[in-house]
């Protein structure tokens, strides 16, 4: 392509200023590692798609919304029916964030398969997992805003489960209530965590985890390095992003497609002096948690069965931190255990799952 | 440069005291915050109902009063006496209902169940209904938090 004089000069005053053409050496050098398990690096850019359909529609949808208990459940009732096209808006908000925590389980989960995370990459897998969390605190803060009672009595539920934690629990309860009850403070307190204090968390954290890919390249599977022999590349620029761009346009139709045939509903707006309905679970990614809660005894010998299965939580999610400083000799017989383990994780979630659903 | 005696060295020394003033400075702006974000809650000692609201519920059925933020469940047994419950699971906070063709209360979270008298029988709950205690003087029904002579 030839460049206009004008266009280059441009250019260059933009580069003289912003040093802009380091940037674009970079992406122009930068290279993907073609192997048998490629494909899983599409996962990282399907979650970034996802969070930004999320970013977008959120910022429609906070035009109309009212963080009050008076308002919130028919702000959203006149999203769905008075708004045009709010519907829409709504329903790809809520399935775009399905699927984009769905990625981001496929995107852990096949690093710690393929062991992606191995040194020096533990950085990454760490800001990964916390990027996770942030996901799961919008899907747990942005279940409550519609306020009807499903989501009430999820939300009274997910915030007393860390009252059984001693000494501390009570007041990561309060915090997150903002009181002793789930009311209107706790609405209000919840939409400011999910439209500006998650943000900021998770937008620090993705910059650190590009920042981090970038730095540190992608990683190639271990028997391709053990090999020592080099692997196939193809150019970031065009070649992957264009292979990528077509991933992004496939599941951008899906999504549309299900947010279309499949809009959420909306319940009545939730009472707080009403019973519990019946049937109440939070959202699918947090059922084999409910099912897990569940089944655990009032008393296990004298300790609050409660206690126990909050203890298993917070020891699952420090071990699923830590898990490249643990998985340190990837190729050796603990590293296939650690590899068996996600595989043994997969199928505790969906029974889990399943069984909740029972 | 550290003197033959000392303990530690000029530098150290500095250090620390900058350390320590802007550790003091960081607490006197946390504690406000944190202050800030818990806003203060208390449960009611008692609240006050119009007894002629709820004298009369049949036997083996109950009546929603509002509890602070949390219901409140009154309860008249088959005697005619009154019982009073905090309508909250004691397992993780759902709000109860009464079934009165089973004389349990249920909390359909997680499948708990309590027998007419709030004891906890069947499923997560760890604790029974917290009871509240009844009094009626003149036209008001008064439910406490603690029994009170």
């Amino acid at each position: 392509m030839k460049k206009t004089k004008n266009g280059g000069q441009i250019r260059s005053w933009l580069d003289e200023r912003f040093g802009l053409s380091s940037v674009t050496q970079f992406l122009k050098n930068k290279s993907i590692p073609q192997h048998k398990h490629t494909i899983w690096s599409y996962t990282g850019s399907a979650v970034l798609l996802f969070f930004v359909i999320q970013v977008l529609t959120g910022f429609m949808l906070i035009f109309y919304y009212k963080p009050i208990l008076e308002e919130a459940n028919a702000s959203v009732a006149r999203i769905m029916t008075e708004v045009p096209l709010g519907w829409i808006l709504r329903s790809v908000h809520s399935w775009s964030a399905t699927f984009m925590i769905a990625f981001i389980f496929v995107h852990l989960l096949s690093i710690w398969i393929n062991k992606a995370y191995r040194r020096p990459r533990e950085g990454t897998w760490m800001t990964g997992v916390l990027l996770l969390f942030c996901s799961l605190g919008f899907g747990f803060t942005g279940y409550l805003l519609p306020w009807d009672a499903l989501s009430f009595s999820a939300t009274k539920v997910g915030t007393d489960i860390p009252r059984a934690i001693p000494i501390v629990g009570e007041w990561v309860t309060k915090l997150l209530r903002g009181g002793g009850d789930v009311t209107g403070d706790t609405l209000t307190r919840f939409f400011g965590i999910h439209v500006c204090i998650l943000p900021i968390f998770l937008l620090v954290l993705l910059a650190v985890h590009v920042y981090l890919i970038q730095k540190l390249g992608m990683s190639i599977p271990l028997e391709a390095e053990k090999s020592q022999k080099k692997l196939k590349e193809i150019p970031f620029w065009p070649n992957f992003i264009y292979r990528e761009a077509i991933l992004w346009l496939i599941l951008f139709g899906i999504c549309l497609t299900v947010a279309i045939a499949f809009p959420p509903s909306l319940e009545k707006a939730a009472d707080l002096m009403a019973p519990a309905p019946e049937g109440i679970k939070p959202e699918w990614y947090f059922l084999f948690l409910f099912q897990m809660l569940k089944i655990f005894p009032a008393k296990i010998l004298f300790i609050n069965g409660e206690t126990v299965a909050v203890f298993l939580i917070l020891l699952g999610i420090v071990l699923f931190f830590f898990l490249p400083v643990i998985d340190n000799k990837p190729d050796e017989k603990k590293g296939k255990i650690i590899k068996a383990a996600a595989f043994l994780f997969i199928l505790y979630v969906v029974i889990m799952s399943i069984w909740s659903l029972m | 440069m550290k003197l033959k005696h000392s303990l530690f060295s000029r530098r150290q020394f500095l250090n620390g005291l900058i350390g320590g003033w802007l550790g003091a400075m960081l607490a006197s702006l946390v504690y406000p915050v944190v202050r800030f974000i818990f806003p203060p809650y208390k449960e009611p000692d008692e609240v006050i109902l119009l007894y002629s609201d709820y004298k009369n519920i049949f036997p083996n059925s109950v009546k929603i009063f509002p509890w602070g933020s949390k219901p409140g469940i009154l309860k008249k047994n088959d005697d005619g006496s009154l019982m009073a419950f905090v309508g909250v699971c004691t397992h993780l906070d759902c709000n109860v209902s009464y079934m009165a063709e089973q004389r349990k209360f249920f909390c359909a979270c997680h499948d708990g169940w309590y027998d007419e008298f709030g004891s906890n029988i069947a499923g997560p709950p760890p604790k029974p209904l917290r009871q509240l205690f009844i009094s009626v003087e003149g036209e008001e029904l008064i439910i406490k938090r603690e029994e009170i002579e």
